[in-house]
């Protein structure tokens, strides 16, 4: 077996609305008019990224809901082993704004207590058709003593920072958890999904 | 550093990947050096780009060279399709190009195609 090659293993979660961008988020290649990649047809259940940090190599596995949320069925499973969560509302529309608080009573139900948590308003490249301020997001962010910031999957503002300011609060708050805690859950296959199309970058 | 050719025994050393593997598309760093071995065997490979009116059945071609990766944590960056089958595809994790590879569930194993990625 080869030598470990980092530090330490964060498992994140991309929790908020359908069509906020979430996938976006993780998704910049796209479909044209005739063709389609085969990857977005399948639909992507997780990513594994590596930061450093403080001299630390990181491992980030990213699981975003994949439609889910449209059933209500994001649970304890989902949840379980979570050391981060994004949330994330479409700054163009209001109704994903206002269940960020609904998301995060889910996230006190169901996830770890000390999970550490971020806000992100998507989609800031789409002033015009704004109708969430940020300073409405800012708001309720220390409402809930949460980080907050404005994003956009499509222009590629704050991805990266994100993610790294996310991982590095995990770090603040906990030494991390010993690489390979987690690999059993990668292998435990959620629902299987076919011809879920998503193209919400497009909108 | 070995020149990138077609010929892809200047990539291999030791058995090993002796550049990094990156995305075709967007340059997106998905294995260090020396952290993948070389696997040859023909494997069906669906294309990147799939014809619209034929979702149902995704053509594919035969890939024969692999980088073969055992612990996926060695990805430095990666993406991992939902289940097909016995197999999870594997994409760029920043554009989402794909499939670049596959994992097979029943060995835990991943293997990156060689013709679907740049060294450099």
């Amino acid at each position: 077996m080869a030598k470990k090659t980092y530090d330490l293993l964060f498992k994140l979660l991309l929790i908020g609305d359908s069509g906020v961008g979430k996938t976006c988020i993780l998704f910049r290649f796209s479909d044209d008019a005739f063709t389609t990649t085969f990857i977005s047809t399948i639909g992507i259940d997780f990513k594994i990224k590596t930061v450093e940090l403080r001299g630390k190599k990181i491992k980030l596995q990213i699981w975003d809901t994949a439609g889910q949320e449209r059933f209500h069925t994001i649970t304890t499973s989902y949840y379980r082993g979570a050391m981060g969560i994004m949330l994330v509302y479409d700054i163009t529309n209001e109704k994903s704004f206002e269940n960020i608080v609904k998301w995060l009573r889910n996230i006190d139900e169901h996830a770890n207590e000390d999970v550490e948590k971020m806000i992100l308003g998507n989609k800031c490249d789409m002033s015009d058709k704004r109708t969430v301020s940020k300073e409405r997001g800012e708001t309720i962010a220390r409402e809930h003593g949460i980080r907050f910031m404005e994003t956009s999957a499509k222009a590629n503002i704050n991805i990266d920072k994100a993610f790294n300011d996310l991982a590095e609060a995990i770090l603040d708050k906990t030494a991390g958890r010993e690489p390979g805690d987690h690999v059993d859950r990668v292998l435990v296959d959620r629902k299987q999904q076919s011809n879920t199309s998503r193209s919400c970058c497009n909108n | 550093m070995p020149v990138c050719s077609e010929n892809y025994e200047s990539e291999i050393a030791e058995g090993r990947n002796c550049r990094s593997v990156k995305c075709k598309f967007c340059g997106s760093v998905i294995l260090s050096p020396s952290t993948a071995t070389f696997a040859s065997f023909e494997f069906q490979l669906p294309l990147i780009r799939q014809n619209k009116s034929n979702e149902t059945e995704p053509e594919t071609e035969t890939v024969s060279f692999f980088w073969s990766v055992s612990d996926m944590y060695t990805f430095q960056n990666v993406g991992f399709s939902h289940t097909v089958g016995n197999n999870k595809y594997l994409a760029c994790a920043d554009c989402e190009a794909g499939p670049i590879g596959y994992h097979d569930l029943t060995n835990k194993t991943s293997f990156v195609a060689l013709s679907r990625v740049q060294h450099s």
